[in-house]
C-alpha cells in the first residue's frame, strides 16, 4: 500500500515586471524554468534534488507538494489505499499527508520545543498530543530540553525539534528545503542521519532540495535541475548494488 | 555631513510614507495634537472672555446683590467706601402683548445710571446703537431685540404690565453691569426706577443691586464691611474671581479628564507602534553599521526621519484645530455672550512645541536603543533588549505629566489613573484565568477552540501587550459614554419626572391665591402646591459656607444663593429618609432640618451640623438631624433643605409656594391673563421646559458624539497598531500552520476564535473596570448616583464582542496572506 507522487509533462514559468532602466515603463519579461518535465515520487523512498541556484528547486518542491500548479501539465497523486475508491486525485488532496522542513527551522518562538512538536497534533485535536511529542522529542535526542524555548537551542537543536514536528502527524511525504543549510559539517551529518532514519521508520517518502552533494548521496535518488533539465544520477546506493 | 544625513532621512521618510505602522503613527499624532491645540485655544479664549467680562461688564468697582434694600444706616455706610452708588433693582417678569408672553429680566434704573461703562441703545431694530446717559423717562420701557421680535412689537407700541402701560421708546443694545447675566440669555426689559415703585411688586421678590465705585483699598474694606454687616449678601469685585469661575473650573476638571483619557488610548498606540518601528530602525542601524557607518549615523537619520515625520503633520493639525477652535466659539456663544473668536497663533505654536516634546520621549525609546545596537545585533536576532520596558516607563512618565499640567482636580485624576491600573491588573488576571482554566478544561477536548486556547496561553506574553492596549481603550471608551450618557440620563430624569404640564417655581402667598382661584374658576387641575421660605446658607458649624467647602459642585453653587426651605410635619411622600430620624409630627424642637443627600456628600455634611441660614434679614441655626433622598412616583416638587412645621412660627418671614397644574390645549391661553395681573409669577410650561432641556440635551450630544468620536478613531489605532505590531509572528504562525498541511480556511477560523476569546477577555475586563471606576468617582466627583444596567451591561459586552472580532479579523486579514513558499524564501 504505498502512495506515490507524479509530475506528468510538467513546465513552469513566471513573469516578471521590472522598470527600464532609462525609461520609466514598466516591462514584463516570461522566465521559464523547466518544461515537459516528468517526475514520480514514491512513499518510502527518498529523493534529493540538486542543482544550481535559482534553476527552480525550490519551485519544483512546491508544484510537487501541491501548493502551486504547474503553468502547463499535471500533477497527480496515486493513492493504493484500499479503503479508497478513487486511486488518482489530483495534488490538491495531498495537503494533510505531507510535512515541511526549513533551512531556517520555522518553530515558533513563544512555544516550548515540545509544545512546538505537538502543535500539528493538537491542531488535529489529537489528545495523546503531548505524550506522542514527548516521544518523538527522545527519537531527535531531545528529551532534556523539553521545556527549552527555540532562543535556548543551539541551530541544530532546532533542526532536530523541526524534523520531529514534522514527522509527528505522520506523513506520507516530508519536503525539505536545505535543511541542514544553516548547520556546520558535524550537525549536518547528524541532522541528515536523523532525518533519513525517522522517514524511513515512517515509511515516509522524503524529498530535499540541497546542495550539499553530502547530504544528497544519503537519498535514494538524486536528481539534478540544471538549465531547465531535470536528470537523474546515480546514488551512492544504487552505485553500491550495481557494484555488489 | 548634516546636510547629507538630512537629504538621506527624507528620501527614506519618503520610502516610508505609506507603510502601515508610519501612517498610524502619523494618525495618531495629528489626532492628538488636533485636540490638545483646539483644547487649550478654546480655554484660553473662554478665559480671556471670563476676565474681560469681569473687567469690563462689572460697570462698577465693585456690586453688592442681595434681595433687600439697604437701609439708610447702612447706605451711609457704604457711603464710607465710596464717592459713588448707584442703585438698581431687578426682577423676572412675563411681559404679555397681543396673548403672548415671554419671560424677561426687568431692570430698573434711574438718571444716574450707568456708573461706569456705556449704556447702549437704539431708534429701531435698522438704526445703529448709540451711548445713551440715564435710563428710560417714566412710563417707557427699551426691550432687546429679542424680546420685540418674540413679542412682535415695534417701536411706540403700548405694552401692558401688571396695572402700568408703558410706551416702547427704544432697542435695548447693551448694558455695561450685566456680569451677572454674562452666561445668561435671559431676554432684557429696562424702565424707570420710579415705575418700578409705580408697579408695586412684592418687595421680597425684587433683587437690588449697588454699583459701587471705590479705590482698591476701600474695595477691600468694603469686603470687611459686607462680610460681618450683610453676609447673605452678594459681592463681586474687580480684585476678585468671575463668578463663572467655578462653573469654569469644573468645566475644565471634565476637559482635563478628557485630555488624559485621550492621552492615555494616544499611548498605548503609539506603544504598539513603536515596537515595529524599534525593530525596523534597530535592523537599519545594524546594516549601516557593518557597511562602516558610524552609531550616530542611524541614531541622527532616525531622528530626523521622525522629524520630518512630525513637521509635515504641523500644517494639517495648526489648519484643522483653526476650524475647531472657531467652530467650539461659535458653538459656545450660545452661552458666552459677545465671545470672539481669535487666533492665538503664540499659543497655539507653543502648545504644538510640548505635543512634539512629549511625543519624542514617547519615541525616545528607539532612539536610546539604537544608541546601544550593533552589528552582532544582526548575528543575534534573539538578543535580550531593554527596549520594551524603557517604552513603558517613557509612556507613563509622559502621561503623569501630562495628567499633573491638564487636571487642576488631583483627587479626580488620582482616582483616573488608579481605576486605569485597576482595569490594567483585573484584565492581565482575567487574561490569565481565561486562557489557563480555558486551556486546562479543554486538554481532553480535540478541535480549532480548544487549539486556540492552548496557543493563545503559550503566546500569554506577546498576546498580552495586545489584550491590555484593546482592553484599555475599550474600558476609557466605554466609561466616557457610560458617563456621559449617564450624565444625559441625569438631566432628563430631572426634567421630565415634573408632573403637570405647568410649573409654578416662585408664586408668593397673594399670587398663590390668585392662582387657585384662577384654577378654580377655569377648572384647572391644581395638583400640587407646596410654600417655602427663601433662606441663604451662610455658616457651616460657624464657619463660612466658601470656607467650608472648597470643592467645586452643583450643591455648592446653588448653595451660595437663596435656596428654598421647606417645612413639614412628616417625611414627604416623594422622599425617602437614608440617614439619621425624621423628626415626630407636631415636635417643639423646630430648629432642625433633613438634607438632601446629594448636598450632604457634596459638601461633607454629617449628621449633627449646624448650618445657620438667613431668612428675611435674621440668622438662624439649625442642627442636621436626618438627610433624605427623591422618591419618583409621588409627584416631583421635592425640597434640598426641609424643616419641622413648627419653624413657621419661629420666622418672620415672606412664604411662597411651588405648585404644579395639568392645563389642556384650549387652557393654555389662558395664562397670559393670569401673567398680566400677575407679571413676577415665575411659572413655565412643559412645552418650554421641554425646549430648554432639549437645548441642552443638544449640547451634551454634541459633546458626546464629539468626544466619542475621537475615542472611536484613536479605538481603531490602537486595534490596527496591535495587529501591525503582531504581524510577521501571526504571518508565521499561518504559514507554519499551512506547513502542517491545513488550507487558509483553518487559518482564518483560528484568527475568528482567536478574536472572539480577545473580545470577550477585553469586554468583561472593560466593563468590570468600568464598574469598578463608576463605583470610585460617580458620587465623589461629578455627584451622581452609579446604578448600573445589567441589560445595557450585557448588550455593550455584545456589541464590544462583535466590534472588536469584527473589526480584529478585519484588520488582519494580511496575516492570511501568508504562504509556506514564504517559509521558504525566509532564508
Amino acid at each position: 500500500m504505498s502512495c506515490s507522487i507524479e509530475l506528468k509533462n510538467v513546465s513552469q514559468s513566471f513573469q516578471s515586471h521590472f522598470h527600464a532602466s532609462y525609461t520609466s515603463e514598466k516591462s514584463a519579461s516570461t522566465i521559464t524554468l523547466f518544461e515537459n518535465l516528468d517526475l514520480s515520487i514514491s512513499q518510502g523512498q527518498s529523493y534529493a534534488i540538486t542543482g544550481p541556484s535559482g534553476a527552480g528547486k525550490s519551485s519544483l518542491l512546491m508544484l510537487l507538494s501541491g501548493l502551486e500548479k504547474p503553468t502547463t501539465g499535471q500533477g497527480l497523486y496515486i493513492n493504493d489505499s484500499p479503503i479508497k475508491d478513487d486511486k488518482v486525485l489530483t495534488l490538491d488532496s495531498l495537503r494533510s499527508e505531507i510535512g515541511f522542513i526549513f533551512q531556517q527551522f520555522h518553530l515558533l518562538p513563544e512555544l516550548t520545543a515540545l509544545h512546538n512538536i505537538a502543535l500539528p497534533l493538537k491542531l488535529r485535536g489529537d489528545k495523546q498530543a503531548i505524550k506522542k511529542a514527548t516521544h518523538w522529542l527522545a527519537k531527535v535526542g531531545l528529551s532534556d530540553r523539553a521545556n527549552h524555548k527555540p532562543s535556548q537551542l543551539s541551530g541544530g537543536e532546532q533542526q532536530r525539534v523541526a524534523i520531529a514536528r514534522a514527522l509527528v502527524f505522520s506523513p506520507k511525504f516530508i519536503f525539505a528545503d536545505e535543511p541542514t543549510g544553516n548547520l556546520d559539517q558535524h550537525n549536518a551529518d547528524e541532522i541528515a542521519d536523523i532525518l533519513f532514519t525517522c522517514c524511513n521508520e515512517n515509511n515516509a517518502g522524503l524529498v530535499i532540495v540541497t546542495h550539499n552533494s553530502l547530504l544528497a548521496s544519503k537519498a535514494n535518488n538524486i536528481y539534478s535541475l540544471t538549465n531547465g533539465e531535470l536528470t537523474k544520477n546515480h546514488s551512492t546506493k544504487e552505485k553500491q548494488v550495481a557494484s555488489c | 555631513m548634516l546636510k547629507h544625513h538630512l537629504q538621506l532621512a527624507w528620501h527614506y521618510f519618503q520610502q516610508e510614507y505609506s507603510q502601515p505602522h508610519q501612517k498610524l503613527l502619523r494618525w495618531v499624532q495629528a489626532i492628538l495634537m488636533t485636540f490638545i491645540v483646539t483644547l487649550t485655544l478654546s480655554s484660553n479664549t473662554i478665559q480671556q472672555y471670563l476676565q474681560g467680562n469681569l473687567q469690563n461688564l462689572l460697570g462698577a468697582d465693585a456690586v453688592l446683590t442681595q434681595k433687600d434694600k439697604l437701609t439708610t444706616k447702612q447706605l451711609t455706610s457704604l457711603a464710607n467706601f465710596s464717592d459713588n452708588v448707584v442703585t438698581t433693582l431687578q426682577i423676572n417678569a412675563t411681559l404679555t402683548f397681543n396673548g403672548k408672553w415671554q419671560d424677561a429680566k426687568l431692570k430698573a434704573v434711574g438718571n444716574d445710571y450707568p456708573l461706569q461703562g456705556q449704556l447702549l441703545t437704539s431708534t429701531s431694530l435698522q438704526s445703529p446703537a448709540t451711548a445713551t446717559n440715564g435710563g428710560p423717562i417714566a412710563g417707557n420701557i427699551w426691550l432687546d431685540s429679542r424680546l420685540l421680535a418674540s413679542l412682535t412689537l415695534l417701536i411706540g407700541d403700548a405694552i401692558n404690565l401688571g396695572e402700568q402701560t408703558f410706551i416702547v421708546s427704544r432697542v435695548l443694545i447693551h448694558e455695561p453691569d450685566r456680569l451677572m447675566e454674562g452666561h445668561n440669555v435671559a431676554m432684557r426689559a429696562l424702565v424707570n426706577i420710579i415705575d418700578m415703585e409705580k408697579l408695586a411688586f412684592s418687595a421680597d421678590l425684587i433683587q437690588y443691586r449697588y454699583l459701587i465705585s471705590a479705590e482698591k483699598s476701600q474695595v477691600q474694606q468694603l469686603i470687611d464691611w459686607q462680610q460681618e454687616q450683610l453676609p447673605a449678601a452678594q459681592i463681586h469685585h474687580k480684585l476678585g474671581a468671575h463668578p463663572l469661575a467655578l462653573f469654569w473650573q469644573r468645566t475644565e476638571n471634565f476637559l482635563g479628564l478628557a485630555s488624559i483619557i485621550l492621552f492615555f488610548m494616544a499611548a498605548i498606540a503609539i506603544e504598539q507602534i513603536a515596537q515595529v518601528h524599534l525593530k525596523k530602525e534597530q535592523y537599519f542601524s545594524a546594516i549601516c553599521m557593518s557597511l562602516g557607518a558610524s552609531k550616530s549615523t542611524g541614531v541622527q537619520l532616525s531622528l530626523f526621519k521622525w522629524l520630518i515625520n512630525v513637521l509635515v503633520l504641523i500644517p494639517v493639525v495648526a489648519i484643522l484645530s483653526g476650524i475647531f477652535h472657531w467652530l467650539v466659539v461659535s458653538w459656545l456663544s450660545g452661552t458666552f455672550a459677545e465671545i470672539t473668536w481669535q487666533l492665538n497663533v503664540w499659543l497655539m505654536a507653543k502648545t504644538i512645541t510640548t505635543s512634539v516634546l512629549l511625543f519624542a520621549v514617547f519615541h525616545a525609546p528607539v532612539w536610546l536603543t539604537l544608541w546601544q545596537t550593533s552589528v552582532a545585533k544582526l548575528f543575534h536576532q534573539n538578543q535580550k533588549s531593554i527596549s520594551l520596558g524603557l517604552v513603558k516607563i517613557s509612556a507613563l512618565v509622559v502621561l503623569v505629566l501630562v495628567a499633573v499640567n491638564y487636571s487642576d482636580n488631583g483627587l479626580l485624576t488620582l482616582m483616573l489613573v488608579s481605576s486605569i491600573l485597576i482595569t490594567i491588573l483585573l484584565i492581565a488576571a482575567i487574561s490569565w484565568t481565561v486562557l489557563t482554566l480555558g486551556e486546562k478544561a479543554t486538554q481532553q477536548l480535540s478541535g480549532l477552540v480548544p487549539f486556540t486556547l492552548f496557543m493563545m496561553k503559550q503566546r500569554l506574553l506577546s498576546k498580552s501587550t495586545q489584550i491590555l492596549g484593546i482592553g484599555l481603550s475599550t474600558f476609557l471608551l466605554l466609561f466616557t459614554l457610560m458617563f456621559l450618557k449617564d450624565l444625559g440620563d441625569t438631566m432628563t430624569s430631572h426634567q421630565r419626572t415634573h408632573d403637570g404640564n405647568v410649573m409654578v417655581s416662585q408664586a408668593s402667598q397673594p399670587q398663590m391665591k390668585a392662582i387657585k382661584q384662577w384654577s378654580k374658576d377655569n377648572e384647572i387641575n391644581l395638583r400640587q402646591s407646596k410654600a417655602y421660605f427663601y433662606a441663604k446658607v451662610v455658616k457651616i458649624n460657624n464657619q463660612a459656607l466658601n470656607k467650608f467647602a472648597t470643592k467645586p459642585s452643583d450643591s455648592l453653587a446653588t448653595l451660595s444663593q437663596s435656596i428654598r426651605l421647606h417645612w413639614t410635619q412628616t417625611m414627604p411622600t416623594v422622599n425617602r429618609l437614608v440617614q439619621g430620624k425624621w423628626w415626630k409630627k407636631d415636635t417643639k424642637n423646630w430648629q432642625q432640618v433633613s438634607i438632601e443627600e446629594e448636598v450632604m456628600t457634596d459638601l461633607g455634611l454629617t449628621l449633627g451640623d449646624k448650618l445657620t441660614f438667613i431668612i428675611h434679614q435674621q440668622s438662624y441655626t439649625f442642627t442636621v438631624t436626618a438627610s433624605h433622598v427623591y422618591k419618583p412616583g409621588a409627584g416631583s416638587i421635592t425640597f434640598w433643605v426641609q424643616m419641622p412645621q413648627a419653624a413657621v412660627q419661629h420666622i418672620n418671614a415672606p412664604q411662597y409656594h411651588m405648585a404644579s397644574l395639568e392645563l389642556n390645549d384650549e387652557q393654555l391661553p389662558l395664562l397670559g391673563q393670569l401673567w398680566q395681573e400677575h407679571p413676577t409669577i415665575r411659572m413655565v410650561s412643559l412645552q418650554k421646559l421641554t425646549q430648554q432641556f432639549d437645548a441642552i440635551l443638544a449640547i451634551i450630544t454634541k459633546v458626546i458624539s464629539g468626544f466619542a468620536l475621537m475615542i472611536v478613531l484613536l479605538a481603531i489605532i490602537v486595534i490596527l497598531s496591535s495587529i501591525n505590531a503582531l504581524e510577521g509572528k501571526e504571518r508565521k504562525k499561518n504559514s507554519v500552520i499551512m506547513s502542517f498541511g491545513f488550507l487558509k480556511n483553518t487559518c482564518l477560523q483560528l484568527n475568528i476564535i482567536e478574536w472572539l476569546i480577545t473580545a470577550l477577555i477585553i469586554a468583561t475586563g472593560a466593563i468590570a473596570g468600568t464598574y469598578l471606576t463608576g463605583m470610585l468617582i460617580y458620587q465623589s466627583q461629578f455627584s451622581l448616583p452609579y446604578q448600573p444596567s445589567f441589560l445595557i451591561l450585557f448588550m455593550t459586552l455584545t456589541i464590544i464582542l462583535s466590534a472588536v472580532t469584527l473589526l480584529g479579523v478585519y484588520a488582519s486579514r494580511h496575516n492570511l496572506k501568508s504562504s509556506v513558499k514564504q517559509l521558504m524564501a525566509d532564508v
